[in-house]
């Protein structure tokens, strides 16, 4: 285990890596050249035995050449005798060019690797016979060949002379690559050593201690990159205290809007809270309503039936008596008045039975349901009736329901909502409660959408205000009851019917609310 | 105008025959400046008018036959070859020259290609060599030796001669002339003197110190010492009288053989200065 991780300090050690690199280079190149060394020397001993036996060779050509022509054993026995004296020559043959060896010195078959060569021995070229002399013949340089002179050269001196030369280049190899070895463990330990430091300090650094630093000698590029690390270690070290400052600003930030989120939270929850005793209210008080007013509903159709017997009697009476008075007022009058009331009795209470029944939708309708063809128009007229307690004497209500517009999806009990925030707040912005409320219905072809405009003429609305219009809880009336979530609620609501909900508003002119809805969007959302 | 066609035509059929009548045929045994060189020599001194005949542009030259319908007065043969096949007829007189050895034959003479022995014993007198050795192949250059002993023996020179019958014989028999001999003389003899064997001679002078007295200027590069060289015009010329006189009626056997008259004398004086050898006013 130990020498494992001996093993892995020393593989992962730069120092050590670094070495290896320069030893194993050295080591290559030591012999590369010692190989090439070896090589060239074995080719040039080569060839300076090869030039050595072809001047030999030559000369004895040259020689050989007249004692050759005269078949001179005797001469030519000398000659090769003179020649086979070099050390390199192992064997020479004198031959004429029927190949006939005219005379040898030693023994061709015990030569083994040996260089041979031949060489042929020819007569002087320039010289020409007696007779073509004499006819003025100009010597031509041609050489007629008398004879072969052949040598093979020993080699095994060639043999020594590489075991001398590899063993002395492995010496000296190996003593240049032991002593450059040592001078590079040198240099590189005293190279790596402010290294090493350097690493330790970054190290320190890596392990959190931003303020670590190491002196390093010199002005070299290590001097210059600790110094750029430590450069950076500082900036770190600021980044960091600006982060923990940063952190807490941040938490006091979160804690800050947590808070103010879980005021707007609870406001509404306070708010849904009373919507819902509203409602409940609503339900409550149109029970109470609506059996009282079936009775008087049921009491006037009674009336009316009861009128309808008792005028032919009355009748008959008026003809045999005479006219007479029905509290206080002639039969005649009476009789008209009497069934005109029982009519009033019957659609009063029929009309009340229809504002209770809206303040019912409204208040405790479904509110989740989604009808896929829903007339704006009935939307508007809906919302008019919930409303019309609220209307004054002051505020003059008009409305321009457009022909011929499309339905659209959506939730008839929310654009109800929408649209009765947006008539209240016209009338609320009307001064003095004096004014006109337009409400407008028409179809945008182009856009394909379902516009309801509402328009008053009262004080308008600033431009500072109009930015944060449909921001939550912002309104001019909270001291007068108001949530200031009306504006919020309802353009959540259109937009979740795909529309959109728009005020523009000049002061001292009016304001204009528009509510665009889609014809034929669908709204997968609500449909849900 | 039938008598004038018939006299044009008459003419026609005779001009061949005016072109065929000469009186010298000049036989050349082949196509060598050397040659031609002496038969341009021969036209300077004989105006004669001839015809040429190279025998090496005919398989077979059929010399009777043309002797007989030319009827030359006189043939010049020009090389060994031609002089040979010149020498088988008898009825025209024949000259030669250029020939190394030709043959002694009646109805033949001519200038042979050897210079007079005189005029090398003079050179080897000149130099004051008394013992000149010589190598010769009998069969070839036996006569030519024997005038020169002659003429040795008459100005007091000793030729020391070796016999060889191959030129494989040349080196040995000048290696056995070591020391007995004060000059050689290189004869124009092709078995004495062949290409193989040229170098032994100038080897011999080398290792001996003795001069080599030689028949060409070319030698003198080798190391020959005096070159007595032939002048082949001069030859032509020469040839050329002897052809003018027997086309004038002197009989052929009036004629001996001659030796070339003129020679060209060149030395190597560097060859000469090392063997220390002074040329006497004797030289040619």
């Amino acid at each position: 285990m130990t020498q494992n991780w001996n093993l892995s300090r020393y593989r992962n050690s730069f120092r050590f890596r670094l070495y290896l690199i320069f030893t194993g280079t050295i080591a290559l190149l030591t012999a590369t050249f010692a190989s090439f060394y070896v090589m060239t020397e074995m080719k040039g001993y080569r060839n300076t035995l090869e030039r050595e036996g072809r001047l030999l060779a030559t000369i004895l050509a040259q020689n050989a050449r007249l004692p050759l022509f005269a078949e001179n054993e005797q001469a030519l026995s000398l000659l090769a005798a003179g020649t086979a004296r070099y050390p390199s020559v192992r064997f020479v043959s004198i031959s004429n060019t029927d190949d006939r060896i005219l005379s040898s010195v030693g023994n061709r078959k015990n030569i083994e690797n040996a260089i041979e060569m031949s060489f042929p021995v020819t007569s002087p070229g320039p010289v020409l016979s007696p007779e073509a002399v004499l006819l003025g013949h100009k010597p031509i340089a041609e050489e007629r060949g008398i004879g072969w002179v052949r040598l093979h050269l020993d080699t095994s001196g060639a043999k020594e002379r590489l075991n001398k030369l590899v063993a002395a280049s492995i010496a000296i190899a190996t003593l240049f690559w032991v002593v450059v070895s040592l001078l590079c463990y040198q240099v590189l330990k005293r190279a790596t050593s402010s290294f090493n430091r350097l690493l330790a300090g970054i190290e320190e650094i890596g392990f959190g201690k931003l303020s670590a630093r190491v002196e390093l000698d010199g002005n070299d590029e290590l001097e210059r990159a600790a110094t750029a690390i430590y450069s950076m270690a500082a900036s770190l070290e600021l980044r960091e205290l600006e982060n923990v400052s940063l952190q807490e600003e941040l938490l006091k930030a979160m804690k800050l809007e947590v808070q103010e989120e879980k005021m707007r939270v609870m406001a509404r929850l306070i708010h849904t809270n009373k919507m819902t005793s509203l409602g409940l209210l609503l339900s409550s008080m149109a029970h109470e309503i609506n059996n009282p007013n079936a009775s008087i509903r049921f009491s006037g159709h009674n009336i009316t039936k009861i009128w309808r017997d008792v005028v032919p009697l009355l009748d008959g009476v008026r003809r045999e008596e005479g006219d007479f008075y029905l509290a206080g007022v002639p039969y005649e009058t009476a009789r008209d008045a009497l069934a005109q009331n029982a009519v009033n009795i019957v659609e009063n209470s029929e009309r009340i039975a229809r504002v209770v029944q809206g303040l019912r939708d409204y208040g405790v309708g479904d509110g989740k349901k989604v009808r896929p063809y829903m007339e704006v128009n009935t939307t508007v007229s809906a919302a008019l009736s919930v409303l019309a307690c609220q209307m004054k004497q002051d505020v003059q209500l008009k409305t321009s329901l457009g022909n011929d517009i499309p339905a659209v999806a959506g939730n008839q009990q929310q654009i109800e909502q929408v649209l009765i925030n947006l008539i209240l707040n016209a009338m609320q912005a009307l001064p003095g409660g004096r004014g006109e409320v337009v409400i407008t219905t028409r179809y945008d072809k182009g856009a394909e959408k379902v516009v309801i405009d509402v328009q008053d003429n009262g004080t308008g609305i600033s431009s500072e205000m109009i930015d944060h219009l449909f921001e939550p809880f912002q309104s001019t009336k909270l001291d007068k009851g108001g949530s200031g979530l009306g504006l919020y609620i309802s353009q959540f609501i259109v937009t979740e019917h795909g529309g959109t909900l728009n005020v523009s508003s000049q002061l001292g002119k009016g304001t204009l609310a528009r509510v665009a809805l889609p014809v034929k969007q669908l709204l997968p959302q609500l449909e849900a | 105008m039938p008598i004038l066609r018939a006299i044009f035509a008459v003419i026609l059929l005779l001009a061949p025959f005016q072109v065929l009548a000469y009186d010298v045929l000049v036989l050349q045994s082949l196509r060598e400046k050397g040659y031609d060189e002496a038969v341009k020599g021969v036209r300077r001194e004989c105006k004669a008018s001839m015809r040429t005949i190279i025998l090496s542009d005919y398989a077979e030259a059929d010399l009777t036959r043309i002797i007989r319908e030319e009827h030359p007065k006189l043939i010049i043969a020009v090389g060994d070859g031609a002089v040979d096949l010149a020498a088988n007829q008898r009825s025209t007189p024949v000259l030669y020259m250029m020939a190394l050895s030709p043959k002694q034959r009646p109805n033949l003479s001519g200038v042979g290609m050897l210079l007079d022995p005189v005029k090398y014993l003079a050179v080897f007198n000149s130099m004051g060599s008394k013992r000149v050795g010589i190598i010769y192949d009998p069969s070839r250059s036996g006569s030519y030796l024997k005038r020169a002993q002659s003429a040795a023996r008459r100005i007091g020179i000793d030729l020391v001669a070796r016999e060889v019958r191959t030129p494989k014989e040349t080196p040995a028999m000048l290696d056995s002339l070591r020391g007995k001999v004060d000059a050689v003389w290189m004869l124009p003899d092709i078995t004495a003197v062949s290409p193989a064997s040229t170098e032994a001679y100038f080897l011999f002078s080398q290792g001996q110190s003795v001069p080599v007295v030689t028949f060409a200027e070319v030698y003198l590069t080798m190391g020959g010492a005096i070159a007595l060289g032939i002048d082949r015009y001069d030859i032509g010329r020469q040839l050329g009288e002897m052809s003018q006189s027997v086309l004038n009626g002197t009989p052929i056997e009036e004629l001996s053989p001659q030796y070339p008259r003129m020679s060209l004398s060149k030395s190597n004086d560097g060859v000469l200065r090392r063997l220390k050898i002074k040329i006497g006013s004797s030289a040619p």
